[in-house]
């Protein structure tokens, strides 16, 4: 079995390679190879596939894309790869039940198949987006936790501390960091959930010192919350991820592989960007050692994965890990619109049928693109997660109908999306209800997956 | 006449060398385009100004008579000054001793011992490029390469920055360089059985070795180049 | 009192300036006008001055110039200044004695003076010194750590892990630094000592990732330890630096903050590396939130501080911070000459007698300068901690005439000093008794000095 000391010993002892003839001589020849040697081919009409062979091939394709080109680790600019065996042999003896949270709030987290009955883990919040103010964090994390079948927390981000910017390895960014973390645990106080879990850890830190900083149990973190290290497009490592996981893995934090292909770039089309983003959770395992795979595949122009090419590789992949290994895998959705629009809920059920027919948990969400501040309310995920247990054991081919008729409300809007409101324009901060308009505009978009024949639980 | 030109000549290069010991780029660069103007011979003021007056200050560093900041002030005069004269010199006629591409290694940010390096390297007549801290082995290699360096000169001050001396090494043989440029290695925890063990050309314990080494190691070349 | 924040806030705030116009054109400057108003000369003769205007003259002019000067942070090319009324005002509120340690082994360590009988602190061990296996590590733990006169240990630096060589600011640092951690507190549990402190954390963490990494208190270290905050030459931080001091000050730590003032260097001669070192207490202060002030001028040539000159330079600056501040300061010795030779003893008797008469107190011994690997062993800090107690009480004139003695000794070898043996070859690191040469020698040069007129008590 690969041990995380081989993975440090490697990267400096790899082939030497510079990082312009890694993505150009070795990953994009050998996609290519791979793609054509399995057919594998995007079907525009059907978002969402029902085809086990296909999602079959793919793993298959994705273990030996993995195995001949490796990870690239850009600080020693070596490539890190092992053998095929050894690859095999530790995604087999993987650990494929994880608990998080305590007391009331605690609960085991595995892996879904696709149509799979059971309801995804909701990891509900911001998706790290960023809000302006502390009012706002303590806010939205209140609400967020008021969700009934809310599993984890997906914390906002702070951008500044008394007033002065938050910038990436200064010591500003280890204030904020250890500030946002104190916020979010005194909100899950507040909103009567204490044992909850963040799983998004540390969202205001992207540096490894601020991220190991922060963590330190002082500030209040627990060995029973989840941290996201994210890895860089693509296949790629450096110092500060692996330092992350180096310190976290050493007293058994749960770390979540996070990773992001983009639908356009290295990764090619579709068909590439959903073998690549296969390929992560076999990376995610070998390389970063992690409990848990967070993906969110992002098309290079729009900037969200609500859109149809992104929704297959959402689907296709997700099919293809679930099938073929025993990994939690987490799609994260990101949605062009904002909220208070009837587009931000249709993009939300979209690519969360998508997902949960297809064998993932979910991780919601990134309101408009998670790039306006303040633009995402308690509402997106709330519904995100009614929708997810509603979609929960229904059929793929009943899945791909509900998804085309969502994208067929809303893709040609894609480009140019409404950004809607800000939080502060469309909820009380101070209770944290939203508008009366919301609730109406909520309301109607739910009778209409009703009426598509979607059963909501509650 | 004659004897008036050249106690004229005398007296430019007399303060020429003044100004580089105390320093002093402007007035380097004054007397420098006066020189130019009163016919003085550029590849004269080099080797009759410049270059003496940088021994002096190495001299005299070497005895702490003057220290780092003088030094590094009067080098950076030097380079003023060789850097209006170059220009006028037909380029096979550059008196220099070579070229260095000098650093601190990836992950150390530690740099006066690099500086004093690149500072008597300078003195000694090198033409130097200093390429700063926390340099990835690429880097030293690919600049090497952009000016042709003879000497690659990596400092590393802490026990755990010594494995970015052998990176160096391992990086030239990756990219089949190795036998293009010298390495010399050196700083705080770098001993001459490092230096052996991963094969580097040369080491020095102090800055003044490390420009002996290198000059040796000039000399080295040039006799084989010549056989 | 400033806080970090702030300190932070200024890193971001202050005037601009490059790191050479900051060099060249203020602090060169600004130091040559600060010694041209004060009269303070280096005597070959008076190693150890007795005149305490000169000592004052010199704090104030070191005040004065950091006022003018600051301290340059690399990262944002700003200069973080304080006016006079917020040094005195750092200075004043500075903690003027500090508990270390827990249970039977805890001290407190407080401020002495000029020609003091207070006992010094003994902060001893390896000065940071590099070893090649954990073993040597602990046994070189435990050998410290049976040192009766020690009052807080300096642990050395581990090279590798399970024989793969430690990096600097990569994941192996992470693991080099917990494991320094976790070892040396079980050494120093294994011989009878768990309260005893570890002052110098943490030897095998030079970044601040590392570092904080292993902060976590599973690793074994506690508020009651030392942490130690560099300083870059001269007068100079970094976020790296300054992320340390973030994080330790928000935890609560006690910082120890290091100045390795280079003679020959920016600082220039004698005079100006006095002025800079005294100096350093204001930058350690109020930059790095120190509580204790570790002091190591260094020779440009021989890097050790045991040459003429460097003595003069820590009985000046020692003089001028013990009689005008209450801070707790330590005089941080490195030899040329390694473990097992009289010179190394002669050098640390020089050293120690100066620091403590001059009013400080001591941290020993980087032997052989520290760059040697297992080139360490117990019996010179335990040499220079009673030879420490011996100098208690003595007056400056007395002191001079043994430390100039001393210094005849070995000035001839500083430039091809003797670096010893290693500790396997000078000790039975099953036992950790040392060899018979080794105690031979220790046996005549303490015999040396109480024929000099030395008392020792131990």
């Amino acid at each position: 079995m690969i041990t995380y000391l081989d993975v440090l010993k490697q990267i400096h002892l790899g082939p030497i390679c510079s990082e312009k003839d890694f993505d150009l001589k070795i990953f994009a020849p050998e996609l290519q190879k791979v793609l054509k040697e399995h057919e594998i081919r995007f079907d525009p009409r059907n978002p969402i596939s029902n085809d086990d062979g296909l999602a079959d091939d793919v793993w298959k394709a994705a273990m030996d894309f993995y195995c001949d080109v490796g990870t690239y680790c850009l600080d020693t600019e070596r490539i890190v790869k092992f053998d095929e065996n050894d690859i095999a042999l530790t995604l087999k003896t993987a650990p494929s039940e994880f608990t998080f949270g305590e007391g009331k709030q605690r609960k085991t987290l595995t892996q879904r198949k696709p149509e799979d009955r059971t309801p995804p883990w909701c990891f509900l919040g911001a998706g790290g987006a960023a809000v302006s103010s502390e009012e706002n964090l303590l806010s939205l994390v209140e609400g967020y936790a008021a969700i009934p079948v809310i599993d984890s927390l997906t914390s906002p981000a702070l951008t500044a501390v008394d007033g002065v910017r938050i910038a990436g390895g200064s010591p500003m960014e280890i204030y904020g960091a250890i500030r946002a973390v104190g916020l979010a645990r005194q909100a899950l106080l507040r909103g009567g959930k204490p044992g909850l879990p963040i799983m998004n850890c540390i969202s205001t830190a992207s540096s490894a010192i601020a991220t190991i900083a922060a963590s330190q149990p002082q500030f209040g973190l627990r060995p029973s919350d989840g941290w996201l290290c994210g890895t860089i497009a693509e296949m790629k490592v450096d110092y500060g991820v692996l330092s992350k996981g180096a310190y976290l893995l050493s007293w058994g934090a749960n770390v979540g592989s996070e990773t992001a292909p983009v639908l356009g770039g290295y990764a090619g089309g579709p068909e590439g960007t959903a073998l690549v983003n296969t390929a992560y959770s076999i990376l995610g395992t070998v390389i970063q050692k992690a409990s848990y795979q967070l993906s969110f595949p992002m098309h290079f122009r729009f900037g969200c994965n609500t859109d149809r090419n992104t929704i297959w590789t959402i689907s296709l992949s997700s099919q293809a890990i679930t099938r073929n290994s025993t990994l939690p895998l987490f799609m994260l959705g990101y949605l062009a619109s904002g909220p208070m629009t009837e587009m931000v809920l249709y993009e939300t059920a979209a690519w969360v049928i998508a997902a949960t027919a297809s064998g993932a948990h979910i991780e919601a969400e990134g309101v408009c693109k998670a790039t306006h501040i303040d633009h995402f309310t308690p509402i997106e995920p709330a519904f995100a997660a009614e929708v997810a247990y509603a979609a929960a054991g229904i059929k793929r081919s009943f899945a791909n109908e509900l998804v085309n008729t969502l994208l067929s409300k809303y893709e040609e809007k894609i480009k140019n999306p409404p950004v809607g409101m800000k939080y502060q324009e469309c909820c009380n901060l101070k209770t944290g209800k939203p508008s009366e308009d919301y609730i109406r505009l909520y309301s109607r978009v739910k009778r209409e997956l009703e009426d598509l024949g979607l059963q909501f639980k509650y | 006449m004659k004897r008036s030109l050249l106690s004229q000549k005398k007296e430019i290069l007399d303060r020429l060398r003044a100004a580089v010991v105390a320093g002093d780029e402007n007035l380097v660069r004054e007397i420098v385009k006066e020189a130019i103007e009163k016919d003085v011979e550029p590849l004269e003021a080099i080797e009759s100004g410049l270059i003496p007056a940088i021994r002096e200050v190495g001299e005299k560093f070497e005895k702490m008579e003057l220290f780092l900041t003088d030094m590094m002030m009067a080098a950076e005069a030097m380079k003023a000054g060789m850097n209006l004269l170059l220009p006028k010199i037909p380029k096979e006629k550059i008196p220099r001793r070579g070229t260095v591409v000098a650093g601190t290694v990836k992950g150390d940010i530690h740099e006066i011992g690099k500086n004093v390096l690149a500072a008597l390297l300078v003195a000694g007549g090198f033409d130097v490029h200093d390429l700063g801290s926390d340099v990835p082995a690429s880097q030293f290699v690919k600049k090497a390469e952009e000016v042709g360096a003879d000497i690659i000169a990596a400092s590393a001050l802490m026990t755990t920055t010594l494995p970015g001396q052998k990176d160096i090494l391992d990086y030239l043989k990756a990219v089949a360089k190795r036998s293009e440029h010298l390495v010399l290695v050196g700083g705080g925890p770098t001993t001459a059985e490092w230096a052996e063990e991963i094969g580097a050309d040369g080491y020095g314990e102090t800055a003044m070795d490390g420009v002996k080494i290198a000059l040796r190691k000039m000399e080295e070349k040039a006799k084989m180049s010549a056989l | 009192m400033r806080s970090s924040l702030d300190v932070s806030k200024r890193a971001l705030t202050g005037q601009i300036c490059s790191e050479r116009d900051f060099d060249q054109k203020i602090f060169a400057l600004r130091l040559a006008e600060a010694l041209k108003k004060c009269d303070i000369r280096y005597d070959s003769e008076v190693l150890i001055p007795e005149d305490d205007g000169m000592a004052d003259d010199l704090f104030r002019a070191a005040m004065g110039f950091y006022a003018s000067v600051g301290t340059y942070c690399l990262d944002t090319e700003r200069i973080i200044r304080f006016d006079e009324s917020e040094i005195k005002e750092g200075l004043r509120v500075a903690p003027s004695e500090a508990v270390f340690g827990e249970g039977l082994d805890a001290g407190v360590f407080r401020p002495r003076r000029p020609e003091s009988k207070e006992f010094p602190w003994c902060f001893i061990g390896a000065g940071g010194a590099p070893v090649s296996s954990e073993e040597v590590f602990l046994s070189l733990m435990q050998g410290y750590g049976m040192i009766a006169l020690a009052d807080a240990i300096t642990t050395p630096e581990l090279t590798q892990i399970d024989g793969v060589p430690i990096r600097v600011n990569t994941p192996l640092e992470i693991y080099g630094a917990i494991r320094n951690a976790v070892l040396a507190r079980d050494a120093l549990r294994s011989i009878g000592r768990p309260g005893l402190p570890i002052m110098n954390a943490l030897a095998t963490a030079a970044s601040d990732t590392a570092l904080i990494a292993a902060l976590h208190p599973l690793y074994g270290l506690r508020p009651s330890d030392g942490y130690f905050v560099a300083t870059m030459a001269e007068l100079k931080t970094n976020f790296e630096l300054m992320n340390k001091a973030s994080v330790l000050t928000a935890l609560g730590a006690r910082i120890g903050t290091l100045a390795g003032c280079v003679m020959g260097g920016y600082c220039g001669g004698p005079e100006g590396t006095a002025l800079t070192v005294a100096a350093h207490h204001a930058h350690g202060t109020l930059v790095n939130q120190a509580t204790y002030h570790l002091n190591h001028p260094a020779h440009m040539r021989y890097v050790a501080n045991s040459s003429p000159e460097l003595l003069w330079i820590i009985s000046m600056y020692a003089q001028a911070i013990s009689r005008n501040t209450h801070l707790l300061s330590l005089s941080l010795n490195y030899t040329c000459a390694g473990p097992g030779t009289d010179m190394a003893l002669y050098e640390i008797a020089a050293q120690v007698i100066t620091a403590v008469v001059s009013g400080v107190s001591i941290e020993a011994v980087g032997l052989a300068k520290a760059v040697h690997i297992d080139h360490l062993s117990p019996i010179e800090p335990k040499f220079a901690a009673e030879v420490a107690h011996a100098a208690v009480g003595m007056k400056r004139t007395d002191a001079n005439e043994i430390v100039k003695n001393l210094v005849k000794r070995y000035v001839d070898t500083i430039a091809n000093p003797p670096i010893g043996k290693k500790y396997q070859a000078l000790f039975d690191m099953k036992t950790g008794r040392p060899s018979k040469e080794c105690l031979e020698s220790y046996g005549r040069v303490k015999k040396e000095l109480e024929d000099l007129g030395l008392t020792f008590e131990w």
